[in-house]
């Protein structure tokens, strides 16, 4: 039992639960604490020591309802007559058993079809006594069930990613177990036109219906998580503005996700040492010991302030596609991060947070691009922002411009970029545009460059990811 | 705490019947988050949303046990010299005087500085000594002899770095102070954590934590609840005024009622003498059940139809 333990850890490992070696130790505790025998109690305990949160644990008992029914579906010779899904063939099975079990005691003066036709078949004869045939006609699923699994593992069936490979595993499967000598003993049978045929056949549907139940559930627990970290990993790696709308929903878990990463990864709030102040209480009180002589001399300490950022959001009809997954970044980035102030604009600027506090995200997308969306014009918007925003650079603030830097050949008001430049802690800019496109055409980008303390290419997600995570950290 | 000295530990189903004599009704989870934290002596982390009984679990035990419960409330600021120990500098002071005035008479006779030096070495070091430590809640916790239940409440509201601290506290029981050394629990004791999930805890801290997660009750489980609370309300209304709450938590609200609110309301409707619930009953009682103004507004028009519902059961 330890050993289903295990792999039922590494079964929801690939679930997207982490589970570190001590936990799977602690698991291993409760189940000899609470036993195996009570299923529930074994859930409960098993799910309050590997599942850390609600979400979590969703994932865990949907895992473990589909890992523990096939091992008692396996392994125990009695069938509960409740039992989902695998039930309902070896229902189909013991029918057939049934069948079998009818004709049989008949078999004492006249033997089955079947067993009549492989008198006189010699190839018919010898596949009667295969194991695999011993099994299907005695209806020995553990021995079945066994082929099946030492099959699975010849195959690789655990390495299952993609659903359009279960039709290839199943093939692999039923080959190994020797399906194929059926095959050729039903053709043959087809062609003598024999009685023993339907009986044959019969045996040959429930073996690849058994099997194709197999791979399906191990399909299940072994691909579905791999599945979608697959998704995922293509989706982060897509130019943004190649992704389809359909995934929108996909690319925000996505962008959430990450955005949360890096606002736990940098949210630590830092205690600093500021000399100068005297802590006057702490001082005396560690001066007591030494008859109220001061020489522990104790300095007030201060919290470091936390940075504010302010990004600016380029949704104007040039940087459309961009502009959906920027502003969705925003939003994400402002839902985790509490310090996060963000202004969209194509001519005119104005301030977002507010929308994007009340509504959720599609809609304050929606909203954003219907307000602000337009042609582009830098110089107004820079004079917006300076008017909105200016004063509350210090610092501690960091202004992350989001947009592509054209600017229809207007005035780039590149003072204002400078002014910004000087107030601030950081200025970056970041451009969907690939480094060689800055600076052609009416592209302003080169120029607003010298303004700014970091500038890059940005038009996927680890891209987004990576230069996120450097701006945090230097923003510490 | 040993298994032979709490009999009443000893099964999820002792645990239970234990729980439901102090009129706390409990999920089997729950009793084998209990049970499980007992065995294995690992804390528990109880997560859920506020008013479903998470710190009323930790003083049940300790009612069931017989054990004294010691309660840490968590802030933002709060820090080791409030959660852990802290000297008794004022005992200390005095000492230090008393010391300076025996000084004298004690190294009398002594010829040289080396003698006298000599001499005070011989005095036991009790400036730091058990004596003048003040103990806090954690400390206090691991010095009962017969064992103690703590909670530590609100876990998410204190600070980063307090976490780190009770690390050692939680996987060992154990206390290092500096000037003594490590103090071990004389007695391990049962350790709740409870957490509104305001912010997300460190890894470090879930992985040494029993899980457990306490959702708001089925509508069963509240009745039974409401009975064992109020047990004069009568049961048609009781069953009533559970299922217009589970409507209620079913809406789109600021703030959710809880099953606290749900003990409160039966209580007021009890004090009103009303047998069934009508729209006027429950409009003019609203306020106990939701605490913003907003949740009242945005729920009076769809009072009517929620109590036609309940009365068309």
């Amino acid at each position: 039992m330890p050993d289903s333990l295990v792999s039922f850890i590494q079964v929801l490992r690939t679930h997207d639960l982490r589970i570190s070696p001590a936990e799977t130790l602690d698991a291993m505790n409760v189940a000899t604490t609470v036993g195996y025998s009570d299923r529930t109690l074994l859930r409960d305990g098993l799910s309050m020591t590997l599942a850390k949160t609600p979400d979590e644990e969703a994932i865990f008992l949907q895992c473990f309802d589909r890992f523990f029914d096939r091992q008692l579906a396996d392994f125990s010779e009695e069938q509960e007559p409740d039992e989902p899904s695998a039930a309902d063939i070896d229902e189909t099975d013991a029918a057939d058993t049934a069948d079998s079990n009818d004709s049989e005691p008949g078999a004492e003066s006249e033997s089955s079809p079947l067993e009549e036709a492989a008198e006189s078949e010699p190839q018919l004869e010898a596949l009667m006594q295969s194991e695999l045939m011993q099994a299907l006609v005695n209806n020995d699923r553990n021995a079945l069930s066994m082929a099946m699994n030492k099959a699975g593992e010849a195959a690789g069936l655990q390495q299952i990613q993609i659903f359009t490979q279960k039709g290839q595993f199943t093939r692999k499967i039923l080959d190994a177990m020797g399906e194929e000598q059926i095959r050729e003993s039903v053709i043959a049978l087809e062609r003598a036109d024999s009685p023993a045929l339907p009986q044959l056949q019969r045996y040959r549907d429930i073996l690849r219906d058994q099997v194709r139940d197999y791979v399906e559930s191990q399909y299940l627990l072994h691909a579905e998580g791999k599945t979608q970290q697959f998704m995922e990993d293509v989706l982060s790696k897509t130019r943004l503005s190649n992704i389809e709308h359909t995934y929108l929903h996909r690319v925000h878990d996505l962008v959430r996700k990450m955005a949360k990463k890096l606002a736990t990864r940098h949210a630590r709030k830092r205690r600093e040492y500021r000399r100068g102040q005297l802590n006057m209480s702490r001082t005396m009180r560690a001066g007591i010991p030494n008859d109220g002589l001061m020489f522990d001399v104790h300095w007030r300490r201060t919290r470091k302030e936390k940075p504010q950022i302010l990004a600016v959001c380029d949704v104007s009809g040039s940087v459309a596609a961009y502009a959906k997954f920027l502003l969705l970044f925003l939003y994400s980035l402002q839902d985790v991060l509490p310090r996060v102030r963000s202004f969209a604009f194509s001519s005119n600027l104005g301030e977002v947070s507010e929308l994007f506090e009340q509504y959720p995200v599609e809609k304050a997308i929606e909203l954003v691009n219907w307000k602000y969306g337009g042609a582009t014009d830098y110089g107004t918007a820079l004079t917006d922002f300076a008017n909105l925003a200016l004063e509350d650079i210090n610092s501690n603030t960091t202004v992350i411009i989001l947009g592509d830097a054209r600017n229809n050949k207007g005035d780039p008001k590149l003072e204002i970029m400078q002014s910004i430049y000087q107030r601030s802690r950081q200025v970056i800019w970041l451009n969907p545009e690939s480094r060689r496109a800055w600076g052609t055409g009416d592209s302003e980008m080169q120029r607003y460059q010298s303004a700014c303390h970091f500038a890059a290419e940005c038009n996927n997600l680890k891209q987004l990811e990576r230069i996120i995570d450097q701006l945090l950290k230097s923003t510490r | 705490m040993h298994s032979q000295d709490f009999p009443q530990l000893a099964s999820v189903e002792a645990i239970k019947e234990g729980f439901e004599s102090f009129g706390y009704i409990c999920s089997d989870k729950i009793a084998t988050a209990v049970f499980l934290a007992f065995q294995l002596r690992k804390p528990v982390l109880v997560e859920g949303p506020p008013g479903v009984g998470k710190t009323e679990l930790a003083k049940t035990t300790s009612q069931l046990l017989e054990t004294p419960l010691i309660r840490l409330q968590c802030y933002e600021g709060l820090d080791e010299a409030k959660a852990l120990y802290e000297w008794k500098y004022s005992k200390q002071l005095l000492y230090t005087q008393v010391l300076k005035e025996k000084l004298g008479d004690l190294l009398q006779g002594a010829h040289n500085l080396a003698e006298s030096v000599e001499r005070l070495h011989q005095f036991g070091d009790i400036f730091y000594s058990e004596e003048f430590l003040e103990p806090r809640p954690l400390l206090k916790a691991m010095q009962q002899e017969r064992g103690a239940i703590l909670l530590i409440d609100e876990v998410d509201k204190s600070d980063y770095e307090f976490e780190s601290l009770l690390l050692e506290i939680l996987s060992d029981y154990q206390i290092s102070i500096p000037e003594i050394g490590t103090v071990k629990a004389r007695t391990t004791p049962m350790v709740f954590l409870t957490s509104n999930n305001t912010r997300d805890l460190s890894d470090a801290l879930k992985r040494r934590c029993l899980h457990l997660y306490i959702p708001f009750p089925t509508v069963e489980l509240e009745e039974r609840i409401v009975r064992s609370r109020v047990p004069d309300v009568d049961e048609q209304l009781r069953h009533q005024l559970v299922e217009f709450v589970h409507s209620l938590r079913q809406l789109d609200l600021k703030k959710v009622p809880a099953i606290s609110e749900t003990i409160d309301w039966a209580r007021s409707l009890l004090l009103l003498h009303a047998d069934k619930l009508d729209e006027e009953l429950v409009r003019s009682t609203l306020n106990v059940l939701l605490k913003f103004e907003d949740d009242i507004e945005s729920t009076d028009s769809e009072l009517r139809q929620l109590i036609r519902e309940k009365a068309g059961d």
